[in-house]
């Protein structure tokens, strides 16, 4: 008997496992881990690593930059838990089938499908003191826009709301989903109980949504903690390293000053930070998925 | 529906609140008309600080053509296309694969192996950063597609497979029983049964592929350094750096990198919507 | 001031009053102009085929759905335009609709909150509901984990905590198994005898209809085809479709022509049958000799005869399938080449019920026997023919 149809209830499903599992394990999962080890080294890309133990880490603790880092984390979590809720009000907007709405909604999606670098881009362009379009409103009303980029003090602010930008259409995007995923009955069943305006948001349609807001908190959350394109096409981490996030941080410190083994403990210390959302988020999936079933 | 519909009569309600939206609409959308009006303008009007009156001359033709010749602009859209299309591919196949035996095989470790793809997806890419960038050095692919089109494959694998594995799961399952018990192997069940009923999940799923491939920027700027196989937004960046003051230029480029996934969402909204939220509703 | 009773009771405003009431969806017309009235305390059973609109007339009086035209009023208040919420109605939904997040006791306690009330007041309607319906154990679960017969009765709390003037019920029943929907339909029955207040019951099972209702409403196509107690339906349906309607198994109807025209009588040629048969009719000046009219006999009225019988219509015919239900025995038999129209098994076979148990091999010939009497005539326009019968009366043979 050949090898395949003796073994055939395991076999096929290895085989077709087999590929993607074994890139994403080489790429992606093996990766990770090789980068936590790279971190207890000290190596200029080129020449041969050197244990340190803990000592990037050591030095990571005393550095002021690193600190700054994050702090703009920081901030850039507290602002993107506007993106759920200012999408949620969004969708309520749009789900109205008024003639045009289609158009309407088409046209509020377009943010999410530019590059998270054209978002950059465009946003350096409205900040920009002289000519944009911020100074421009500034000025109607007499009055000096501020040079939002290179404020130390509004650097990270006038960033993130930039990448809000496109956060906020993903989860208008997830809501409108659930909006149009709710039970006709128990919306009807609210109206018959009297339920109107907040009360009938409140108790009776978030509860159903949850399910959507839950994806789109954590989503929301992990962009933040992530961010990297946007700081490095509008401000490449400056004035002076004040809006800096660890996620560009640690690709300062690896190109341009060639201290790999550093940039992959800022890499870990983020990593270990983002495990914590993922593991949670996994944990609440797979739980809910094992309630349903 | 929820909110309240509007009463099909109520014309003037309706006239009200569609005008409201339309002026959220460009107050949304400001950042971007702004920079599809600059991408309008002569250099003149530019030097001249003239950037909101009404333009002295449209360069609206030199600006594009522009952008083409005196860039390498183009040469960033076709590296771009290189890279995207066969990286959509190899997506679609493999993530088939492993999303079929995701779905309907218990084995001891597909709940790891899953959670794994599903929770490697969220990883922040420094962290893979590194040892990506040594592993492309050492097999000869730095700076070349195959870097970026075998990176993005493997990447992209983690959050397909969770997307088509949701999406067969949710096949009626007597359709796998029929086709077992009239004796059709795995293969030929995965090819008569499950191909033809998730060609919309694999059409959603060409498209979010496609856009995520085509705006990447960070591993753009990892993996490539020469102009030759530098992608569009790599290259646009590059543009910002290079012609600092010719912002018309600048803008006309980003609108150029930007219509792509813009048109293929315009035409395709269904499917990119529905991509986006497979799983994130019940039923 | 000598008001007798019924002038007094009939000064009351009517508990729910339908006038002219229609709607459309875009060019669909949906319901065509109902005019009802139900008195207080009534239970009014909606019954009609997929599509006549039975569900949309409820949500109307719910105010779910917003009217083309007409007024609807609950107790003698215009209530066209208000919202759900204001008409004093409460309602249960088809698959219950409970909130998922919230306990037995929040669900039926929330109608209450969304006005107001004290908390107090909240706690003691919510405890009286829950004994009427024996669910006091369940006050503290989420409804995911109740069955769907204790979901029902949740919904039906929900409904009575907020002690409305009208219960609504949109096919409460559908979603139970056969043996717990016989259990709820008892006890529905048993709760509207306890609080006596009006109830609409949307319905497609006429078997529910008939046991539960003290008048039912026969919708068709968005018009009110009748309205009456349900034996007087049933005894006297107004057209063929009322007829066809109610009872199960369904009425027997096959085509015979007009032989020859009395004043109370009609003569009519039937198919397979040696002489012509006289029926008593109605209403005959409209018909002509030669023209089709349709005659209809429930199963129950029709009866194998071993030998005819005088005064009795008799079909040759060969039995093709027999059905066994322990009290009863029903017959499938072909007359041809005299066949029914759109019977039940879609054969043209008649349906005949017998209460005993019969045996007869495929292929046996019978003679299908019944009274003319018994028998209802129904004009090319479908009104009947008939003449009216006392309701409970049947015309067995037996």
């Amino acid at each position: 008997m050949s090898f395949w149809i003796r073994n055939r209830g395991w076999a096929t499903p290895a085989l077709l496992l087999a590929p993607g599992a074994l890139l994403f394990g080489v790429v992606i999962i093996a990766s990770t881990v090789q980068s936590l080890w790279i971190s207890l080294h000290q190596w200029d890309g080129m020449g041969p690593k050197v244990w340190v133990g803990f000592d990037n880490y050591r030095e990571l603790f005393a550095d002021r930059q690193f600190y700054t880092a994050l702090r703009n984390n920081v901030i850039w979590l507290a602002t993107f838990l506007l993106a759920p809720p200012l999408g949620l009000a969004i969708a309520l907007l749009v789900n109205q089938s008024i003639k045009g709405m289609r158009l309407a909604k088409s046209l509020f999606f377009v943010p999410l499908v530019l590059s998270p670098a054209m978002v950059g881009v465009i946003y350096t362009w409205f900040y920009d003191p002289t000519y944009g379009l911020l100074a421009l409103i500034f000025r109607a009303f007499g009055m000096e826009a501020p040079a939002i980029l290179s404020n130390e003090h509004l650097v990270t602010l006038g960033v993130v709301i930039a990448a809000l930008w496109p956060q906020i259409t993903f989860c208008m995007v997830l809501f409108l989903a659930g909006l149009n995923n709710l039970d006709e009955e128990i919306i009807g069943a609210g109206r018959v109980d009297g339920a109107k305006g907040w009360p009938m948001l409140r108790h009776v349609v978030l509860p159903q949504l949850s399910q959507v807001a839950f994806l789109a908190l954590a989503v929301s959350v992990i962009g933040a903690l992530r961010s990297f394109d946007v700081v490095s096409v509008m401000t490449q981490g400056g004035p002076f390293g004040s809006s800096s996030v660890l996620a560009y941080l640690m690709y300062e410190q690896s190109i341009f000053s060639y201290r790999f083994g550093y940039g992959a403990a800022i890499a870990t210390i983020l990593f270990l930070i983002m495990i914590v959302f993922i593991v949670w988020y996994l944990w609440r999936m797979l739980r809910a998925e094992a309630l349903e079933a | 529906m929820y909110p309240r519909p509007l009463a099909p009569d109520a014309r003037m309600q309706r006239g009200v609140y569609m005008t409201i939206v339309a002026v959220i609409l460009v107050l949304w959308l400001l950042p971007l008309i702004a920079v599809i009006a600059t991408s309008f303008r002569s250099v003149e009007d530019i030097l001249a600080g003239n950037y909101w009156g009404w333009p002295k001359s449209f360069a609206i033709g030199e600006n594009y053509i522009d952008v083409f010749t005196e860039t390498a602009m183009w040469r960033y859209i076709l590296n771009s296309l290189i890279i995207a299309l066969p990286t959509v591919l190899g997506v679609l196949v493999l993530s088939t694969f492993t999303g079929f035996v995701l779905s309907k095989f218990r084995f001891p470790g597909a709940t790891l192996i899953f959670a794994l793809f599903v929770g490697g997806n969220f990883l922040p890419h420094q962290i893979m950063m590194i040892p990506v960038r040594d592993l492309m050095v050492r097999v000869e692919l730095y700076n070349t597609y195959f870097a970026l089109i075998v990176f993005h494959v493997a990447f992209q694998t983690g959050f397909a497979t969770l997307f088509m594995r949701n999406f067969i799961a949710a096949l009626p399952g007597e359709l796998f029983e029929a086709a077992r018990s009239e004796g059709a192997s795995q293969f030929q069940v995965l090819w008569h049964v499950v191909i033809p009923l998730v060609r919309p999940a694999l059409a959603a799923l060409a498209i979010l592929t496609f856009t995520f491939v085509w705006n990447d920027y960070f591993w753009s700027i990892v993996l490539t350094q020469s102009d030759a196989v530098k992608p569009v937004t790599a290259g646009l960046a590059n543009l910002k750096g290079e012609w600092m003051s010719a912002w018309n230029l600048i803008a006309a480029g980003t609108i150029i990198v930007a219509i792509p996934p813009v048109v293929m969402f315009f035409l395709m909204q269904k499917h990119f919507i529905a991509g986006l939220t497979l799983g994130a509703v019940k039923g | 001031m000598n008001r007798s009773i019924s002038e007094i009771a009939g000064s009351l405003p009517k508990s729910v009053e339908l006038q002219a009431v229609a709607k459309n969806y875009g060019t669909h017309s949906v319901l065509k102009g109902i005019d009802l009235a139900i008195d207080r305390g009534e239970f009014v059973v909606m019954v009609g085929p997929s599509g006549c609109g039975k569900s949309t007339l409820l949500k109307s009086i719910a105010g779910l759905a917003t009217l083309t035209s007409g007024r609807i009023l609950i107790n003698g208040r215009d209530v066209t335009h208000q919202e759900p919420g204001d008409r004093g109605i409460a309602m249960v939904f088809q698959s219950y609709a409970l909130y998922p997040h919230m306990t037995v006791a929040e669900n039926m306690g929330f109608g209450l909150r969304m006005v107001k009330r004290p908390r107090a007041e909240i706690d003691v309607a919510v405890e009286r509901a829950a004994r009427i319906l024996r669910i006091t154990d369940q006050l503290d679960k989420l409804p995911r984990q109740l069955s769907g017969g204790q979901r029902q009765r949740v919904a039906i709390g929900r409904a009575i905590t907020r002690s409305p003037e009208v219960f609504l019920f949109d096919e409460p029943l559908s979603n139970l198994d056969a043996s717990l929907r016989t259990q709820m339909r008892v006890e529905l029955s048993g709760l509207h005898a306890e609080l006596g207040s009006t109830m609409i019951y949307v319905t497609h099972d006429q078997v529910e209809a008939m046991t539960m209702a003290s008048r039912i409403v026969i919708l068709n196509s968005g018009l009110i085809e009748q309205v009456g107690a349900p034996l007087e339906l049933y005894a006297n349906p107004r057209n063929l479709f009322v007829a066809g309607f109610l009872g199960a198994p369904r009425m027997n109807f096959f085509q015979a022509t007009v032989d020859a025209v009395a004043a109370d009588t009609v003569i009519l040629q039937v198919v397979g049958a040696e002489k012509t048969i006289s029926f008593p009719a109605v209403d005959t000046g409209s018909l002509s000799v030669g023209e089709t009219l349709t005659v209809g006999i429930r199963p129950e009225h029709l009866a194998p005869l071993d030998a005819p019988m005088p005064g009795r219509v008799d079909l040759p015919a060969t039995v093709r399938l027999v059905e066994h239900l322990g009290r009863e025995t029903i017959l499938y038999a072909d007359a041809s080449p005299l066949t029914t129209i759109g019977s039940e098994s879609g054969t043209g076979t008649f349906t005949v019920q017998v209460n005993a148990v019969v045996s007869y091999y495929h292929g046996a010939p019978i003679r299908i026997g019944f009274a003319p009497s018994s028998a209802y005539l129904f004009a090319r326009d479908g009104r009947t023919l008939s003449p009216r019968r006392t309701a409970g009366s049947g015309g067995s043979l037996t």
